[in-house]
């Protein structure tokens, strides 16, 4: 494995975003208030949650294929979120999984979310299962979980690959309302075909910011999106300037 | 060796005060034990060249190997308490859960007896063939598992259909947009397309009109950078939310009743 290079800007990148996105959760917890734009998928989840409870049947989150990684950790932390809301009405969240680190995690948060909200015994332990970790023989699973429990709401959270469009026209042909949020840019277009409502790039890690409103969260994402403004001005600057730069000036800069 | 017997020690000693500790000091130890584990890879890679942390970066990485291994034994425990409820229970769905036991057991056995148990039950196989138990592994594995495997997968084509059709109602200018430039892209990957637009020259002006071109044109400067920006946001909040996990301040993690 490589180390990071003491002349390359990518060695500092990171830690300039990260101290950034800390400025962010420092001004949000001085109390500065910090707006997020509107996100129309994820002001949609109350209303699907509700749509579960109305007809009797349970919620479906699927947090995707992968393990241990960032967009899993956040797929848990949404579906904590969503339990917390259907637990307030009483509903299932039946949630399939594919890894079993994931799953010991999941169990803990869902059982905390439905205790948090005053309804512990609603949560089963069954719901929250491990089905295998062999991709189609796990989407071939949740295929069927799907059909057996006649499920009315479907969440898909997290890391898909070729077994998200399997899942999300299965919801469809059930008449399922469906919520998808992905940062696998592949499965994006699928899920923007087969779902009500889809959550795109960035939006992703902002979702348990705007559901819940906390501070450090909302501070967060407003140091995200500065980054994000600040490195896309950076990438034009420093491309109009290479370009414009005469020869012999720009062999000082090829080194990154 | 030192390092396996401090690991493990250092593991019953944090299962311990896990299961003591107030909720409260519990939700402070995963934190702490969180920022630390967390904080052996950004120092190693972002410390420049081969450094003091370097020699450890196998026997941390075999640590969490194993600690998921762990899990994977926590995962079977699930799926045996399901399917055994299902049984005892009679649930309508009991023919899945036997299913699953027959599954289970057939190809835990034969994966087992084909590296282990060759010498026990059967004779020892010739040069080129196949003893009883690896032929019952292929059986299960190559003959079973992956036709059923690859069978899924090939539903995602009659899946595709259905999508595409819903995806491609030109309600709007958009869904319009999508439309048009599917059916570019589309008839671009069949003979038809180039053949279509074959009788404008390669060279010149003109060369823009041909299919190919129009195509290599929408995907490398229109799709490309859309999906790179797409990505652009993906990793800066991936940053984020790293920072969020490895500081513990996403709550769904470190909360309690």
């Amino acid at each position: 494995m490589e180390h990071a290079k003491l002349l390359s800007i990518y060695t500092y990148l990171p830690w300039a975003i990260a101290a950034i996105i800390g400025a962010g959760i420092f001004m949000a917890q001085a109390g500065r208030s910090l707006h997020i734009r509107r996100l129309p998928a994820i002001d949609a989840i109350e209303e699907a949650v509700g749509r579960a409870t109305e007809m009797g049947r349970p919620i479906l989150f699927v947090p995707g294929l992968a393990g241990v990684d960032v967009p899993t950790f956040q797929a848990v932390a949404i579906a904590g979120h969503i339990a917390r809301l259907a637990a307030a009405y009483r509903t299932r969240v039946l949630m399939p999984l594919s890894h079993p680190v994931i799953f010991t995690m999941a169990e803990q948060v869902l059982k905390e979310a439905y205790a948090s909200a005053g309804a512990p015994d609603v949560f089963r332990p069954e719901d929250v299962r491990f089905l295998s970790d062999q991709q189609f023989a796990f989407a071939s699973g949740v295929v069927g979980l799907m059909n057996r429990e006649r499920i009315a709401t479907a969440f898909f959270f997290g890391n898909f690959a070729a077994e998200a469009l399997i899942l999300a026209e299965t919801g469809q042909t059930l008449g399922a309302i469906q919520i998808a949020g992905t940062p696998s840019t592949l499965q994006i277009p699928f899920f923007i075909a087969a779902c009500d409502f889809t959550v795109i790039g960035e939006e992703y890690y902002a979702v348990t910011a705007y559901l819940t409103r906390e501070p450090i969260l909302l501070g967060s994402v407003w140091g995200q999106d500065l980054s994000r403004i600040s490195l896309a001005v950076l990438v034009f600057v420093a491309s109009l300037t290479y370009q414009m730069m005469p020869a012999g000036l720009k062999a000082l800069f090829s080194f990154y | 060796m030192i390092f396996v017997i401090g690991a493990l020690t250092a593991g019953i000693i944090v299962l311990i005060l896990l299961q003591t500790l107030a909720p409260v000091y519990r939700r402070r130890l995963t934190a702490l034990v969180t920022f630390i584990v967390g904080l052996y890879w950004p120092l190693e890679f972002f410390y420049p060249e081969h450094n003091f942390l370097t020699p450890w970066r196998d026997s941390v990485a075999e640590l969490g190997r194993i600690l998921v291994a762990f899990t994977f034994g926590l995962g079977g425990v699930n799926l045996f308490l399901i399917h055994g409820r299902h049984i005892i229970r009679r649930t309508p769905n009991l023919l899945f859960s036997i299913v699953f036991f027959l599954g289970f057991f057939a190809m835990a056995t034969a994966g087992m007896m084909k590296d282990f148990g060759q010498n026990w039950l059967e004779a020892r196989p010739g040069p080129g063939q196949q003893g009883f138990w690896e032929a019952s592994f292929n059986i299960l594995f190559k003959g079973a598992l992956l036709p059923l495997a690859s069978t899924v997968f090939s539903l995602l084509a009659f899946f595709i259909a259905s999508a595409a059709f819903r995806a491609f109602r030109a309600r709007t200018l958009e869904a319009g947009l999508l439309m048009a430039t599917s059916f570019l892209v589309m008839m671009a990957n069949v003979p038809a397309g180039p053949w279509l637009t074959s009788f404008l020259p390669d060279e010149g002006i003109l060369r823009w009109g041909r299919w190919e071109n129009i195509v290599h044109w929408l995907m490398t400067q229109i799709n490309t950078p859309a999906m790179r920006a797409i990505l652009f946001g993906v990793w800066v909040g991936t940053i984020g939310a790293a920072l969020r996990i490895w500081l513990s301040l996403e709550r769904a993690f470190v909360s309690g009743p």
